[in-house]
């Protein structure tokens, strides 16, 4: 074993580090090389958001298999906390943000912890249920999140350039920490959680503290996103933040890019980025219309989509590796 | 030295008691039997001992210490593990991965390096060339080893067997009964054990305790155990009870 291998933990493979650091490397880089418009600008920003948050609803709904339907509540809770404190203007920037993911994670904590006993289609059934009511409870509840009219929020235009390298930070930590709770203690006990919650539990895995914990982890990432998304755009306002179509994209992102994948998921966010802007523009009327048909495209011919594409062309160029 | 004990224990579903009063004790280093007729009330036992529910009243203990209570992972960690009728592997994980996931969150003395000791526990059990295939593609007997690796990964002091013989062939069913009798004499687990497929528990047990509509109705040595009354009744029916002496092997084996 050379001596560098032993300074990176085991069950990081060198091409995925490699592959990893370059994409960093050259994302960092590159509106100092180009000149990006501000729709590119915008475009990339947005991008490593809902990356992001389709990274790290993956999490519960991919590893342990809890589809969510809710994770919206998370992004809405996390960008209006981030933004009341924004609005203070006591502390840095990122100091919201981080406030925002907390109390995020905690409100995912504490409707997860009475709901996640239910399994399937029950728990999706029960995340319908919170995203719908904390988005009428918050709608209403102006003095926190100003009504329907919103907030707006304290950020200059420097701040808002700045920002596209604040969201590929937060990406990066949030793909890395993907990478390490797959092959952490943490992601093998979710894995058996999903397969089998009642085995799970007869081998020793603490099945509540296992999927509370993913789940705290999931909204705290959803809601720092939601203060960096409201920061981008010095405005938040509820049907935007809270929007069942909100949810429905993170789910959707998930599908398409390969639901319990590692990666997966991102690969699906900037599917669904790329797609949904072309579609907007070119086919108003038809663009939800074409999700739908492209959702059950997926499910139909290949459930673990984009991800499961590329699986299969690997074991074709080489057949004599095992499955993935 | 009685290592696990269960007092009184009864577990109610509705009107039903499927578990009536039962309470047993399995000294250290024991391999215990349990048998009794189809909806006697041994696996809702197990299930209560390993914490999979609770009961309805009374309590085990294990040592000095309560495990009623506990959650299943609690019971886990303080060294008693069951296994399946049905095998659960977890299908989404490889034979290898199944195994770690016991090394990983069995009892906390056993929790290091839990991939090698995956890899020793697959080896003990024979399925060591299977570590990286999926549980899908192994056959019924190996599964039972997978499930039986599993357990045994989480460093159990008490190993609570559910049908792991049922199912498989005479030749597979031998190699079985040799395993469970390695594993209390080498790693000195004690082990309870339910089995339908008596010849074989005989053969292994050092007592057996009979179950019938959730109560005990016997126990002791299993030569004096299948020549009970009470027991050939609950097996065969009355007439027979009176007719003669005892269960034979083959006999109980196509028994309900």
């Amino acid at each position: 074993m050379s001596t560098w291998r032993q300074f990176i933990p085991e069950w990081l493979s060198p091409a995925v580090l490699a592959v990893f650091v370059a994409a960093a490397a050259v994302l960092h880089a590159l509106p100092y090389v180009v000149a990006l418009s501000p729709y590119d600008h915008n475009q990339l920003t947005l991008a490593f958001l809902f990356i992001a948050t389709a990274l790290a609803w993956n999490w519960i709904g991919g590893f342990a298999g809890q589809i969510s339907f809710g994770h919206a509540a998370m992004f809405g809770v996390g960008g209006f906390a981030a933004a009341r404190a924004l609005q203070m203007q006591v502390a840095p920037f990122w100091v919201p943000w981080l406030l925002g993911g907390l109390v995020a994670g905690a409100y995912g904590l504490a409707w997860g912890h009475p709901t996640l006993r239910l399994r399937g289609p029950y728990f999706s059934i029960a995340t319908i249920g919170v995203g719908e009511a904390t988005r009428l409870v918050l709608t209403y509840w102006q003095g926190f999140t100003g009504g329907a009219s919103g907030l707006a929020l304290p950020i200059n235009a420097q701040l808002k350039y700045s920002l596209y390298w604040y969201a590929l930070y937060f990406l990066a930590l949030v793909a890395i920490a993907s990478y390490a709770i797959r092959n952490s203690r943490l992601g093998l006990g979710l894995l058996s959680i999903k397969s089998d919650v009642e085995a799970a539990a007869d081998v020793g895995v603490p099945v509540v503290f296992c999927q509370d914990l993913v789940l705290f982890l999931s909204g705290a990432v959803v809601g720092v996103a939601g203060g960096i998304y409201a920061s981008y755009f010095s405005f938040i306002e509820p049907s935007d933040m809270f929007g069942f179509d909100r949810s429905i994209s993170f789910v959707l992102m998930a599908v398409i890019g390969g639901v319990g994948t590692v990666f997966g998921p991102g690969l699906g966010a900037v599917v669904f980025v790329l797609l949904r802007q072309f579609l907007i523009a070119s086919y108003p009327q038809l663009y939800l219309g074409l999700y739908g048909l492209l959702l059950v495209l997926v499910v139909l011919f290949e459930p673990l989509g984009i991800s499961g594409l590329i699986f299969r062309v690997a074991r074709r160029l080489r057949p004599h590796r095992g499955a993935t | 030295m009685t290592l696990l004990r269960v007092e009184n224990v009864s577990k109610s579903f509705g009107g039903l008691k499927a578990v009536d009063q039962v309470s047993l004790e399995l000294r250290k280093g024991e391999i215990l039997g349990i048998i009794g007729p189809n909806g006697a009330g041994k696996t809702t036992l197990f299930s209560i001992i390993a914490g999979s529910m609770p009961a309805s009243a009374g309590a085990v203990f294990l040592g000095e210490r309560r495990l009623s209570g506990l959650r299943a992972n609690g019971v886990v960690a303080a060294g008693v593990v069951r296994t399946h009728q049905i095998v659960r592997p977890f299908t989404n994980l490889t034979v290898l991965e199944n195994v770690t996931v016991g090394a990983m969150f069995g009892s906390p003395s056993t929790r290091r390096n839990p991939r090698a000791r995956a890899h020793e526990e697959l080896a003990f059990v024979g399925l060591a060339e299977r570590a990286h295939h999926l549980p899908a593609g192994l056959t019924l007997v190996a599964r039972k080893r997978l499930e039986l690796a599993r357990a045994l990964a989480t460093g159990p002091k008490v190993l609570l067997l559910d049908e792991v013989i049922a199912g498989v062939n005479p030749v597979e069913a031998i190699e079985m009964t040799k395993l469970i009798r390695v594993i209390r004499d080498q790693r000195g687990i004690s082990i309870i054990m339910i089995e339908h497929i008596l010849a074989a528990l005989m053969s292994v047990s050092d007592r057996v305790v009979v179950l019938d509509y959730g109560k005990k109705i016997a126990e002791g040595k299993p030569a004096e155990v299948v020549r009970d009354a009470k027991v050939i009744t609950a097996y065969l029916g009355e007439e027979h009870a009176k007719s003669n002496g005892g269960i034979r092997g083959p006999a109980a084996e196509n028994s309900p």
